[in-house]
């Protein structure tokens, strides 16, 4: 730790030299008498002053939570000097961390004695936060020095983004042939009915629709459409958001891609995620709960990451990006390179579908008479801009933050079914 | 006993001064501040269409250049959601649509302004215009 003198020395020494400087003055020695023992004071004081010998641990409840809750964490100190101690402590954390109490706390700790105290982290956001380490102020009994530093580590608190429930999801048009959720157009081994035909050598007894075999006098054969899987990649547009105080349309985007990745991976589709901005980072499509957990971890380091740096879809590897899969967008469409990537996705036949996270919420009109024609302006571009991706053929599911993700894909879903037909996958 | 009165002014002033200076603020030392939240970013699309409205009121020459193929890509968006094509619109169809100013400035073929250091579209004028684009 270390060492200063307080600003009390500075006190007394200013108030002693004004005595001694009076008696001077005014020839007076009582005044200097008077002075004298100030200065005693703060002579004693550094005199008798010795180093804290105070450590610290930190420990918390849990690593990993939700935003929106708490996790407890206790800080130990303990005092292995000779004298007692009265230490102001403050617990360092992340910024988008409530560490509560807010302000410093003051304890005392008997000589070879220990002390607990508890606080708590509220996660205002989804996020790798982190918790410590403790910052502590120790000052001797008199007041004169006191010693500063940190003690104990950082400890590491994931904060998951808050869960949404999505029953529809938007409907891929093509479909990869590994056992899911979805029904494929093609024809084969499933439980959906597709339809009747003649038998043919090679079918099986079983497909066999008895049925229409006696009514047709011929062996018929029912026909069904299997359940596949299908590739979903995840476009994260980091290169640009609108924050407000208590929230931004990144922390709206993170927390739709977690839901998606959830819900998709429920429905055994391959689900990739790639985090397109100032930074590239992307991961490959996989199955599974393993695959959940590596696209939450790199969910929650996303950020925005300013760049001028021009973007193409070439930046892109390959093998993130399946042919046939379905690239949900999550964008707040506020930045012309992430236009662009989807115009052009959309033009080397992809089938892309925008979620569009309303920046609206963060960003209220100005003040002057322009800046709110300006913000109207804006909206109507805005419309302009949703109008041009759909002219492509990419479904633009428009999201604000407060409403829930589902019925904005329902809209999206409808969208699709009516511009199947100029879709070319 | 002039001088029993002195010392205790004198010890009356030194017990302020020492309750004075305990009261000294002690102040936070360096590393006993938290971070703060992000600061709020305002979105550059949005902050490029204010200062787009500042200036098209200032020069006809930056209405001309900047505010009109904006306007007239959100115009010609409102009218093909009604079955209306803006490029094929006549002058009379578009007056009574768009309104006289509006129609003036997002006209195709529009010939550039010859009075470059005119005033161009005020914040009022450019309002009636979105309200009426709104309406449509």
């Amino acid at each position: 730790m270390t060492g200063s003198l307080s600003p009390r020395v500075a006190g007394l020494l200013a108030v002693a030299g004004a005595g001694a400087v009076a008696a001077l003055a005014s020839g007076r020695p009582e005044l200097a008498v008077l002075a004298a023992p100030l200065l005693l004071f703060a002579g004693v004081g550094l005199a008798l002053a010795q180093r804290p010998r105070v450590s610290a641990s930190i420990e918390l409840d849990r690593d990993r939570l939700l935003e929106g809750e708490r996790a407890r964490a206790t800080v130990t100190l303990a005092n292995h000097g000779a004298s007692r101690a009265e230490v102001e402590l403050l617990l360092a954390g992340s910024a988008l961390l409530a560490l509560e109490p807010p302000g410093p706390v003051l304890v005392g700790v008997a000589p070879g004695a220990t002390t607990t105290l508890e606080l708590t982290a509220l996660a205002r956001r989804w996020g790798a936060h982190s918790v410590g380490p403790a910052l502590v102020r120790v000052r001797d009994p008199l007041g004169i020095r006191a010693w500063s530093g940190q003690l104990g580590g950082r400890l590491a608190l994931r904060a998951f983004p808050r869960e949404q429930r999505l029953r529809e999801l938007v409907a891929p048009l093509a479909t990869q042939p590994f056992l899911g959720s979805h029904v494929a157009r093609v024809r084969g081994e499933g439980i959906e009915f597709a339809d009747v035909r003649p038998f043919a050598p090679g079918d099986r007894a079983r497909q066999v629709n008895w049925r229409a075999t006696a009514r047709r006098g011929a062996l018929y054969v029912t026909e069904r459409h299997p359940e596949h899987a299908s590739d979903v990649v995840l476009l994260l547009d980091t290169f640009a958001e609108a924050r407000g105080g208590a929230g931004g349309t990144l922390d709206a985007a993170v927390r739709a891609a977690a839901a998606l990745a959830r819900a998709h991976l429920a429905r055994r589709d391959r689900v990739a995620l790639v985090d397109f901005g100032g930074t590239l980072h992307w991961l490959e499509p996989a199955f599974g709960t393993a695959q959940l957990y590596r696209i939450v971890d790199a969910l929650l380091a996303s950020e925005i990451a300013f760049s001028y740096a021009w973007r193409a879809v070439e930046s892109i590897p390959r093998r993130v990006l399946p042919p046939t899969g379905l690239i949900l967008a999550i964008t707040p469409l506020l930045d012309e390179r992430s236009l662009r990537l989807l115009a052009d996705l959309r033009r080397r036949g992809a089938d892309v579908t925008v979620i569009e996270v309303s920046p609206f919420a963060h960003t209220p009109p100005g003040r002057t008479e322009s800046d709110a024609v300006a913000h109207r302006l804006w909206r109507l571009q805005r419309e302009a801009i949703r109008a041009r991706l759909q002219s492509l053929g990419i479904g633009v599911a428009v999201w604000e933050e407060d409403a829930m993700l589902g019925p904005a894909l329902e809209g999206v879903n409808r969208f699709r079914r009516s511009a199947r037909r100029s879709l070319r996958v | 006993m002039t001088l029993l009165a002195e010392i205790a002014l004198v010890a009356i002033a030194a017990l302020v001064v020492v309750a004075a200076v305990a009261r000294l603020p002690r102040g936070a030392p360096p590393g006993l501040r938290r971070r703060g939240l992000p600061p709020p970013a305002r979105p550059a699309q949005l902050e490029r269409l204010e200062r787009l409205v500042s200036v098209s009121g200032a020069s006809a020459l930056q209405a001309h250049a900047h505010l009109r193929p904006l306007l007239a890509e959100i115009a010609a968006r409102r009218l093909a959601a009604r079955g209306l094509a803006l490029g094929r619109m006549g002058d009379e169809a578009g007056r009574e649509l768009l309104g006289e100013r509006l129609w003036d400035l997002v006209r195709p073929g529009r010939p550039f302004p010859e009075d470059r250091t005119a005033p161009g579209v005020s914040a009022s004028e450019l309002a009636a215009m979105v309200r009426v684009l709104e309406s449509l």
